[in-house]
């Protein structure tokens, strides 16, 4: 027997004569584990695709921080705390995750975050104005990342990112309790907190719509390699059907003159989208990105001396 | 850095699971990380932490020679067939009894 020790994973080791013959092995249900020699098209696209939704949770865990001083009530800041630690939570597995494929450290990951250089959730580029932003985050946001998410999970060729996600699935499918909540105290309580919750549905219709992304390419290589289980499109048409008439019924407006319910096809439609903003969020010219990312990084620098007590990479000047 | 490899076991039969890794610059940082980042809500009653660089691992080939050997099972098929033929033995001839 001969034996090694660990270069960075458990178990794989797996060798594909070419792309057809990886492409077969996923066809056939296969799954991708950090030591395979995968092709490096696979390496690069999924890598990237991990390291976005890292800096998502990354980004969404500050968001709901913000909120834990002013959230109303004990409870609410006690739900708020632990929804925090959760979102970062994830961004720590994910991120080990990622660095566990060789592209980029965790370190220069969060660097790269910090300072602009890469993406995050279009979601996390707006400011979040009174505190039923916060909800409308909570329920509405939270529920286009989880069908999301839950639609990489029911396949998805990558290993160590299916298991992190079964985790991750299932306490994002509490918070979305904890947002119907709040939602339905809103929806239900006075005409201000009615009005209060109009308002931010006004902001936050378009953006969370706008979170499944424009139509998948007819060849987008994440369905192709099974990371993606669900077209762009059919997500965000589930999620129309779903929350629009779930809106209407707690007596809210959708922000769109022409949304309809289209008897021949049986099911809702909205206005045509624009995508502008999605893509402004993505240069970090969204309305918000200047002042969430220098927050971000400030964090990062203000917590330099931790990593130099223990004199860790990523320390920069005290 | 290190990388520890993070094993969790519930209270009662099942056994110690591989939750996924973390890094952490040493053994009471990385058990601070994992508590948060793996057991926030009793995922496990018992945590081991494994330093990834001290794990010996075996070259898959080496267990795939294990994969073929047939005389380390029995599947019991023999002695199936010979019960199924003796039922429909019996049910043939229960008629004339």
């Amino acid at each position: 027997m001969t034996a090694t020790t660990m270069p960075a994973t458990v178990s794989g080791l797996n060798h594909w004569a070419g792309l057809d013959e990886f492409e077969a092995f996923i066809d056939d249900g296969g799954m991708v584990e950090p030591g395979d020699a995968m092709p490096e098209v696979y390496r690069q696209e999924v890598f990237r695709f991990i390291e976005f939704h890292a800096n998502s949770e990354l980004m969404g865990g500050l968001t709901e921080r913000d909120w834990i001083p002013k959230a109303p009530g004990l409870r609410l800041k006690q739900i708020f705390l632990a929804k925090t630690q959760d979102e970062i939570g994830h961004a720590h597995l994910l991120y080990m995750v990622a660095a566990d494929m060789g592209v980029k450290g965790r370190t220069e990951m969060l660097e790269d975050l910090f300072s602009g250089r890469s993406r995050f959730h279009n979601v996390f580029h707006y400011q979040a104005v009174t505190w039923a932003d916060q909800i409308a985050i909570a329920y509405l946001v939270d529920a286009a990342a989880f069908a999301s998410q839950r639609a990489v999970f029911a396949q998805c060729s990558y290993g160590p990112y299916k298991r992190v996600l079964k985790r991750i699935v299932a306490e994002e499918g509490f918070h979305m309790r904890h947002g119907e909540e709040m939602l339905l105290r809103m929806a239900e309580g006075t005409p201000v907190q009615h009005q209060m919750f109009q308002e931010a549905l006004n902001r936050w219709w378009w953006p969370a719509v706008q979170l499944f992304g424009p139509d998948s390419a007819p060849d987008d290589p994440l369905l192709r390699w099974k990371i993606k289980s669900e077209r762009n499109e059919d997500l965000r048409d589930a999620y129309i059907q779903k929350y629009v008439p779930l809106l209407q019924g707690y007596r809210f407006q959708i922000p769109d003159d022409g949304v309809h319910f289209n008897e021949e096809a049986g099911k809702w439609v909205v206005s045509e989208i624009d995508w502008e903003p999605l893509k402004a969020t993505m240069r970090q010219g969204g309305p918000d990105s200047k002042r969430r990312i220098t927050n971000a990084a400030n964090n990062w620098a203000d917590t330099a001396w931790v990593r130099s007590a223990f004199n860790l990479e990523g320390a920069g000047a005290p | 850095m290190r990388v520890y490899e993070v094993f969790l076991k519930r209270a009662g039969k099942e056994e110690f699971r591989h939750a996924g890794a973390l890094e952490a610059p040493d053994d009471q940082m990385a058990l601070t990380y994992a508590r948060e980042a793996y057991a926030r809500r009793s995922e496990g009653a018992q945590m081991w932490l494994v330093q990834r660089a001290n794990i010996v691992a075996a070259d898959p080939a080496d267990l795939a020679t294990n994969q073929t050997k047939s005389h380390r099972h029995n599947d019991g098929s023999v002695i199936a067939a010979r019960r199924k033929q003796k039922r429909a033995e019996a049910k043939a001839g229960g008629g004339n009894d």
